[in-house]
């Protein structure tokens, strides 16, 4: 049953101007190689490798996707034990690359 | 009986569940990239219990607790949960719908146990989402989403006949839906002080929310889209600009549903003008972004003042009627053919992925 109550926000909000005051983390969008599982329907990372260096991913904290016209990008929020990071998937450029480190 | 899902603190709990390191502590999450010049949309729990809540300005909640955490609102994210939630939702095989984007309603008059159905439901979304839900059960919708409000976070609340009175005279008229505004307001100045005085004196206030179940998706009134800029911008191109993104924007919703519309209105907001609102109504309905931006345009001329600032705006389309598709004129047809190409590629690339060079406009906030 489709929501009624409510309608997503457009991709429109491109079109909001960049604020000089920003916070919002620098968006890294690095190409990253990464190992990945597929069961149960299911895609869960298990490692990735970022400027030459190997990160064992330790915890899936948590999964999103997106739809942008025809593509649908998966997102993840993996722990390594040190440090998090937000890692996604564009299921038509079949590209991994990691998005931000949280801090 | 009606059963209703209220997320706790939905997008903050969400931004938490993402980022580990931010559970624990007072966040916000904030309409705008901007931490000290927004307004909060949500706020953890940890927040809430200093005195931080939505609709308080970011500057007021960092004046309060200098160590809030900070977080730009992402819809994607909390659109897609709450979508999952609504699917697992349906696995439950009974009436159920949105009641809004953190919050759900399921119609369990057929269910024996209402209570341990809350409890399944509760653990289920914590296992998958790792983010909490209170439940209400009562026997219509009014009555089941203020019950969960009741013990939140995390809690159920059951009204039935033996506590309705007990509970709805400890609960403050401000909590039911409805109440928080100027109706509470005037309704607290007569004498109304808690629910219980609500539902004695005024039932049909609670009759009149049986719940929304209907098979048939439910046909817009009316289609809007409205934006409060960064700050107050006298550049009349830029305003026109916003005007035009804003018709763009109602126009594709009206393509998408296959409507059309009679009636534009079109809503300004600023300091020398307070807010300005009118409408005009044509024979002819549109979804043509551009008719629809050049009726909101000759709305904006009314204003009286010479490059008035405007800090917030907004179109409206209604009057909505189904689209009729004939076209008499060859100009007309070549318009739609235009119109329905760069939808097509909106839809295949992501909305705003083509638009009018006017609307670039919009990034430029000098």
């Amino acid at each position: 049953m489709k929501q009624q109550s409510f309608s997503p926000k457009a991709r429109w909000d491109r079109h909001i101007p960049e604020d000089s005051n920003a916070a919002i983390p620098e968006l890294l969008n690095e190409k990253i190689e990464c190992l990945v599982l597929f069961k149960a329907a299911k895609i869960q990372p298990q490692m990735f490798t970022w400027r030459n260096r190997d990160y064992e991913i330790k915890t899936i904290n948590y999964n999103w996707q997106e739809r942008r016209g025809q593509e649908i990008v998966h997102y993840f929020s993996v722990s390594t034990g040190s440090d998090s990071y937000q890692i996604s998937f564009n299921n038509t450029s079949l590209r991994w690359q990691v998005d931000r480190i949280f801090t | 009986m009606i059963l209703h899902i209220d997320m706790d603190a939905f997008f903050a709990s969400i931004e938490q569940a993402i980022n580990p390191r931010l559970k624990g502590k007072p966040l916000i999450v904030g309409s705008r990239n901007n931490k000290l010049h927004t307004v909060i949309c949500a706020a953890s729990y940890e927040a809430k219990r200093l005195g931080i809540g939505s609709g308080m300005s970011s500057r007021e909640a960092f004046q309060i607790c200098p160590n809030l955490e900070f977080v730009c609102a992402e819809q994607g994210k909390y659109i897609w949960t709450s979508e999952q939630i609504f699917e697992m939702l349906k696995s439950y095989g009974l009436p159920l719908s949105y009641a809004s984007i953190d919050e759900f309603q399921m119609d369990i008059a057929a269910h024996p146990e209402p209570l341990k159905l809350a409890e399944d439901i509760r653990k289920r979304i914590y296992a998958n989402f790792n983010i909490t839900a209170s439940v209400g059960i009562a026997k219509n919708w009014l009555l089941a989403k203020t019950a969960s409000k009741i013990n939140k976070p995390n809690g159920v609340t059951l009204i039935n006949d033996d506590n309705l009175r007990g509970i709805l005279g400890r609960t403050p008229l401000e909590k039911v839906c409805g109440m928080g505004g100027k109706t509470g307001a005037l309704l607290s100045s007569r004498g109304f002080k808690t629910a219980l005085d609500l539902y004695l004196k005024m039932p049909a206030f609670f009759q009149d929310y049986p719940g929304k179940f209907s098979e048939e998706p439910e046909k817009p009134k009316s289609i809007g889209h409205s934006y409060t800029l960064p700050r107050a911008l006298e550049n009349p191109l830029v305003i026109r600009a916003w005007i035009r993104l804003l018709s763009e924007m109602v126009g594709e919703r009206l393509r998408h549903k296959n409507l059309a519309a009679k009636t534009v209105h079109l809503w300004l907001n600023g300091p020398e003008i307070g807010n300005f609102g009118a409408q005009k109504t044509s024979s002819l309905a549109t979804n043509d972004s551009f008719e629809l931006y050049s009726r909101s345009f000759k709305i904006a001329c009314l204003i009286p003042l010479n490059r008035p600032k405007i800090r917030a705006l907004g179109v409206t389309a209604s009057q909505l009627i189904p689209q009729e598709s004939l076209s008499l004129f060859i100009e007309q047809k070549r318009r739609e053919g235009l119109i329905t190409t760069l939808d097509r590629i909106n839809s295949r690339f992501g909305d705003g992925s083509i638009y009018p060079a006017q609307v670039d406009l919009t990034r430029s906030i000098k």
